[in-house]
């Protein structure tokens, strides 16, 4: 396919690469150098600059110093149009394809094959010509007249792999290409990585996986806050290392933990399973104790939260709220029993943003402040002490939740399952989009919970933060927990290698 | 932050300023428009009955919804009510059948809404054809249901044409319907939960409120108010003409969007919404009485609409409230 004469050279080179947005940086200086013929890795945690990267390669962002060279050639205004000219293809999970096209349609939009000197499509030429790469590739014939809509994700996976191989590509670049597809089409699309490489074509592999980079790859490039702070060859280092490598920052003063003695178990999760999602999740929370949950997207933890508020309905096990054992899937159950949920997506599920600071506070427990009649003054108080105990800022309790700053719209979400005088907190990525100053004070918010007797469960891919907070971690990997940690005596690479499923290539290999 | 609270003076200020200006005009070029008489007969005609109506669509666009079938739950009531009285059952009894066949209308919805899952502008336009069939069979294609003048009772004709103290019973009713009404959507849990519903839903699930039970009893509670219009009514004219509370549906929606320029935040509210009516109304009699074209109503009307809605966005839009 592509030439091997010139193996070893710099294919893609990235020097010195800034890029700005607004006021933030997200890349400052980053550099990297694919050489022709290589199975390239890039890894970094969230938020260090891959994805901005990987956009300026694909002419998507323009960086405002530094320069990209494709092919020995500087370029200064790449579009996505220019570069797949150049020969450098996509394969991204979220690549949009078309859902309403059939898979012919999709194979070959903006690059249809035409009868010579005419403007007529050439749809024989073209249902021969996938027909062939597909039965080449992936040994499989894809209905050409399929609609997009009915393939599975794999099959979507392939469509796209098919679309870049029929323009005949140097560099294809994987980013996050086994995030939807199960173990046994990964496995596959690891062989064909494989076999493109041996035909020449360069290939840049982005993965949170680290035992995927450590299987596929001969060379790997860390990011870490917006610079490339390591690139390795494979085989001189291992998962656990890139793991150290991604972390590697000073934990310092962060993390406010007050010393608790836990308490008498309030929440006993035993054997819970939800289908397809998780399985045999058991674990005990005690009152006073901050436990932590990890896994990268898909991984069940985020599931296993959501089934304990009764967001879902588990399809096993059992689940024990101060002994008595739950059955309903339902969130007004589960805030009777004196669960909180503070989720996620906080602007659309934890605050209104168009309600005040007091309506969002006292949601969730209007009962305390109406006997038919909301007391408006009763709630306005309770409202103006949890504004004060918690230091959020704001105009005043009136004040639209829309015009707070993200660390203190949290607060917000926090305070109203304070306002419930709720004893289990369930906390999914708390310190998201918020700044440092914030994530600090909710840091110090969860260690106070903890002293004042609830207990506290935190979901975080952030790791540094869930070994600063919590007392133990549970990490999640494919729908199960695979280890548990105490937090004193374990470092950010020991579990993110187990988060990145490296102890999973451990065992296959051995 | 002076300016918020000015602007929100000012966008306030718009609804009741377009009221006292409608109300000057109209003194000043209307013959007769400043009575006694006519000023009551704009409360009486032109205001009571479709305020009621506008409070129930007021709960539904509070929720965060709409009800295009308010007027079938004024028919329905008005049919239920009719029917019970020439079955020869006492009037009361027959004005909680007219309230339940109201409710029945809101059930309906609610099953579609809250248990399907249809959007709610959908689900009560399907709402307001079937409800039109079924009338149709039930009246041999449409045709009035009069009481006979001698059988009416008494009973009957005062909540249409009895007065207490002076005040005409529907004012009266009205006046009660919007205290309760207020009460209920701005001082209690399910007004203030009905609210939060329409502003973000899924923050209030995730609070642990059960979103369907609440959405349901809005749209019952919705067609219930309405079916007090279809009990006055019936009694006013004591005959049943199918399909005729669709009348009051553009008005009362009208109304509640005009409303909500009178809230600070911009949400739909049962003083704007009575301000809202009264200006209708006022326009409405004003420009009968000016001798303009019958026709030249709606677009007056339509105009109003557009002047108050543009005022108060404009205002809320400077305050950085939109």
């Amino acid at each position: 396919m592509a030439d091997t004469a010139k193996s070893g050279e710099a294919i893609i080179r990235l020097e010195n690469i800034v890029k700005r947005f607004g006021g933030a940086e997200a890349l400052s200086g980053a550099s990297l150098t694919v050489r022709r013929g290589s199975v390239h890795g890039l890894v970094g945690q969230n938020g260090a600059g891959k994805s901005t990267l990987i956009k300026l390669i694909a002419g998507l962002h323009r960086a405002d110093e530094g320069t990209v060279e494709i092919d020995g050639k500087a370029y200064d205004r790449l579009t996505p149009h220019l570069v797949e000219e150049l020969g450098v293809h996509f394969i991204h999970q979220d690549r949009l394809l078309v859902p309403t096209f059939t898979v012919g349609e999709a194979l070959f939009l903006g690059r249809e094959l035409r009868f010579p000197g005419t403007p007529f499509l050439d749809r024989a030429g073209m249902r021969r010509k996938s027909a062939e790469i597909l039965e080449r590739y992936f040994g499989l014939s894809l209905p050409h007249s399929a609609l997009i809509a009915e393939l599975s994700a794999a099959e979507k996976q392939i469509v796209q792999i098919t679309r870049a191989l029929i323009a005949n590509p140097k560099v294809l670049v994987f980013d996050e290409p086994t995030a939807a597809l199960v173990r046994r089409e990964a496995d596959l699309l690891f062989q064909l990585i494989r076999r493109l490489s041996a035909e020449g074509v360069t290939v840049l592999y982005i993965s949170h996986y680290l035992g995927e980079i450590v299987d596929l790859c001969d060379t790997v490039t860390v990011l870490r806050n917006g610079r490339d702070v390591a690139t390795l060859p494979v085989a001189e280092t291992s998962a656990a290392d890139i793991g150290a490598l991604m972390v590697n920052r000073a934990i310092g003063e962060l993390y406010p933990k007050p010393d608790v003695t836990p308490g008498e178990v309030v929440l006993d999760v035993e054997n819970l399973a939800l289908a397809g999602r998780f399985e045999a999740v058991s674990f005990r929370l005690r009152k006073g104790e901050v436990l932590g949950l990890t896994g990268l997207v898909g991984s069940g933890a985020k599931e296993v939260v959501r089934s304990l508020f009764g967001l879902d309905r588990p399809t096993g096990g059992t689940v024990r709220i101060k002994g008595e054992t739950v059955f309903s899937a339902d969130p007004a159950a589960a805030t009777r029993r004196r669960l909180a949920l503070v989720p996620e997506d906080r602007r659309r599920d934890g605050v209104a943003l168009d309600l005040t600071v007091t309506e969002n506070t006292t949601l969730a427990s209007l009962d305390r402040f109406s006997r038919g009649i909301i007391d408006r003054s009763a709630e306005r108080r309770q409202t103006e002490n949890l504004v004060k105990r918690l230091e959020i800022k704001t105009d005043g309790v009136d004040a639209l939740v829309k015009t707070l700053s993200g660390g203190n719209q949290q607060k917000v979400a926090i305070a109203k399952w304070l306002s419930r005088q709720s004893e289990i907190y369930l906390l999914d990525e708390p310190t998201v989009g918020v700044d440092i100053a914030a994530k600090v004070e909710i840091y110090r918010l969860i260690g106070e919970l903890a002293e004042r007797g609830a207990a506290v469960l935190v979901l975080s891919s952030d790791i540094e933060e869930l070994l600063g907070v919590t007392d133990r971690i549970l990490v999640f990997f494919r729908g199960s927990v695979t280890r548990e940690f105490p937090s004193s005596e374990t470092s950010p690479g020991e579990i993110l290698a187990d988060v990145t499923g490296a102890h999973e290539t451990l065992r296959h290999a051995g | 932050m002076a300016l918020p609270s000015f602007a929100h003076g000012l966008a306030r200020y718009a609804l009741v300023a377009a009221l006292a200006a409608v109300f000057a005009l109209f003194a000043a070029l209307a013959p007769g428009f400043l009575s006694g008489a006519n000023l009551l007969s704009v409360l009486v005609n032109n205001f009571a009955l479709l305020a009621i109506v506008a409070i129930a669509m007021t709960f539904a666009v509070s929720a965060g919804g709409i009800d295009l079938s308010v007027g079938t739950a004024v028919d329905f009531s008005s049919f239920a009510f009719v029917s019970l009285v020439l079955a020869g059952q006492p009037v009361a009894l027959a004005a909680l059948g007219g309230l339940a066949g109201g409710a029945l209308v809101g059930l309906f919805n609610a099953v579609l809404i809250a248990g399907i899952g249809i959007s709610p502008f959908l689900a009560t336009l399907g709402t307001l054809f079937v409800g039109r069939s079924v009338q149709q069979l039930l009246t041999n294609g449409g045709n009035p249901v009069y009481l006979p003048p001698a059988g009416v009772p008494e009973a009957f004709r005062f909540l249409g044409h009895g007065a207490l103290a002076g005040i005409p019973v529907p004012l009266i009713v009205t006046a009660l319907v919007v205290a309760g009404a207020w009460v209920v959507l701005a001082r209690t849990r399910f007004g203030r939960v009905a609210l939060a519903t329409g502003i973000q839903a899924s923050v209030v699930r995730y609070s642990g409120l059960r979103l369907p039970r609440i959405t349901a009893a809005t749209y019952v509670l919705v067609s219930t108010i309405a079916a007090v219009v279809g009990l006055i009514l019936t009694s006013t004219v004591t005959v049943y003409i199918p399909s005729s509370g669709n009348a009051f549906l553009l008005n009362a929606i009208g109304a509640t969007f005009i409303g909500t320029t009178f809230d600070p935040h911009g949400r739909p509210n049962v003083p704007g919404t009575v301000l809202g009516v009264l200006l209708l109304g006022v326009v409405a009699n004003g420009l009968l009485l000016s001798g303009l074209n019958f026709y030249w109503q709606q677009v007056g009307t339509g105009l109003l609409i557009f002047s108050v809605l543009a005022i108060g966005f404009a205002n809320r839009k400077a305050a950085g409230r939109v």
